[in-house]
């Protein structure tokens, strides 16, 4: 009998011996930690361009902050995935290294992986694509001028005389005076920031493309500095910066574009 | 209507003369075919906005400038003409000879 009772209790996986523990183990565990309900209103730009004749108009979103992650990218994949996937929205890295997701949130350009979501629920956070800019749909903005103005820089190496053999060598003071220039990963959003370039997009070259100029004019390893300072020696190119500084206000990656454009003007007023 | 035109009806009509102009660089035999696009796409788009509903035509405007400098590309010799677009050219010539 004893051995009957024995093999049943075997069969259902628990042991006399540890009844009690096992028992108020499983009741801890069948209670579920669950956070508050924190219930948070997104407003969102919206604008689709296949209804062209229809004005764009801000959408309201509300979603439970404990059951999202922490950054307002999270908040917009959440909304996507869970309650209107019609809205559309640029992203990829997620971890503020590819610059896609760069928007105007409450007010501020920043990315949107990198901005923490303001967990007070009675204020809405308010979300537009960058200021400014040719809306191609909801947050996506047209960058093709941005990028026609970098790539008018020629942002690469230029030098005629390449070394003998191996690599282009540089002393680490040289190296020093790139940082701060190097890490820029052209999101757009000092220059959308910025009154200058919103007044005059076509001719003024912007803060990201300026600090990109920079770039290679400090670098030692580049023999063409002469015909890139030529090319901004103009009204327009360069000299329509005010020094306004929203560019370094603003730059999610904390560079400072307004720093490299003063050192562009000092070399040009040096010459 | 007045031949005095705005700003922007002139932006819209040199759109149209420059996508004109881009039917004629290439192949013979391809230029019905690109023809019929650029009118197709033109007259459908143009009828789809009030006249007076200013930044609906200009987002058309720029959405057309990019388009048509894709295929002013010298690599682009042939385009695709749907079904829509044969249907459509029927009704315009159908139009046009029964008044």
């Amino acid at each position: 009998m004893q051995s009957i009772i024995a093999k049943s209790l075997a069969r259902q996986g628990v042991r006399p011996a540890a009844r009690s523990f096992t028992t108020s183990a499983a009741r801890w565990q069948a209670v579920p930690t669950e956070k508050p309900v924190l219930n948070k209103e997104f407003k969102i730009y919206r604008w689709n361009p296949d209804e062209p004749a229809k004005k764009p108009t801000l959408q309201s979103y509300t979603i439970d902050l404990n059951q999202t992650g922490p950054m307002i990218l999270d908040a917009l994949i959440k909304i996507k995935n869970e309650i209107d996937p019609t809205l559309t929205f640029r992203r990829s890295c997620r971890e503020g290294i590819c610059g896609s997701c760069a928007m105007n949130i409450d007010g501020q350009n920043t990315l949107a992986c990198l901005c923490r979501i303001d967990r007070n629920p009675g204020k809405d956070s308010k979300v537009y694509p960058l200021p400014h800019m040719y809306i191609v749909k909801d947050l996506v903005p047209d960058l093709t001028l941005f990028y026609k103005q970098y790539k008018s820089i020629k942002p690469y190496l230029q030098n005629d005389n390449p070394p003998e053999q191996g690599e282009y060598l540089q002393s680490q003071d040289d190296r020093k005076k790139l940082d701060g220039l190097y890490e820029c990963i052209l999101c757009a959003c000092c220059s959308t920031s910025c009154p200058s370039y919103w007044w005059n997009q076509d001719e003024y070259l912007g803060p990201a493309t300026l600090m990109q100029a920079y770039r290679w004019i400090a670098d030692s390893r580049d023999s063409y500095g002469e015909q890139r300072r030529e090319q901004l020696q103009n009204e327009m190119s360069m000299y329509r910066c005010h020094t306004i500084f929203n560019c370094s206000r603003t730059c999610p990656k904390g560079l400072n574009p307004a720093a490299a454009i003063a050192k562009i003007k000092l070399e040009l007023a040096a010459e | 209507m007045s031949l005095r035109r705005s700003g922007l009806q002139k932006d819209v009509l040199s759109l149209y003369r420059r996508a004109l102009r881009m039917v004629r660089t290439k192949p013979t035999i391809t230029q019905p075919k690109f023809l019929l696009f650029v009118r197709y796409s033109f007259r459908t788009q143009a009828s789809s906005v009030a006249p007076r509903d200013v930044a609906a035509i200009e987002h058309l405007l720029r959405r057309g400038q990019r388009q048509l400098e894709m295929y002013e590309d010298k690599a682009v010799k042939d385009c695709q003409v749907s079904q829509a677009m044969r249907v459509w050219e029927e009704e315009q010539q159908a139009a046009r000879t029964t008044p």
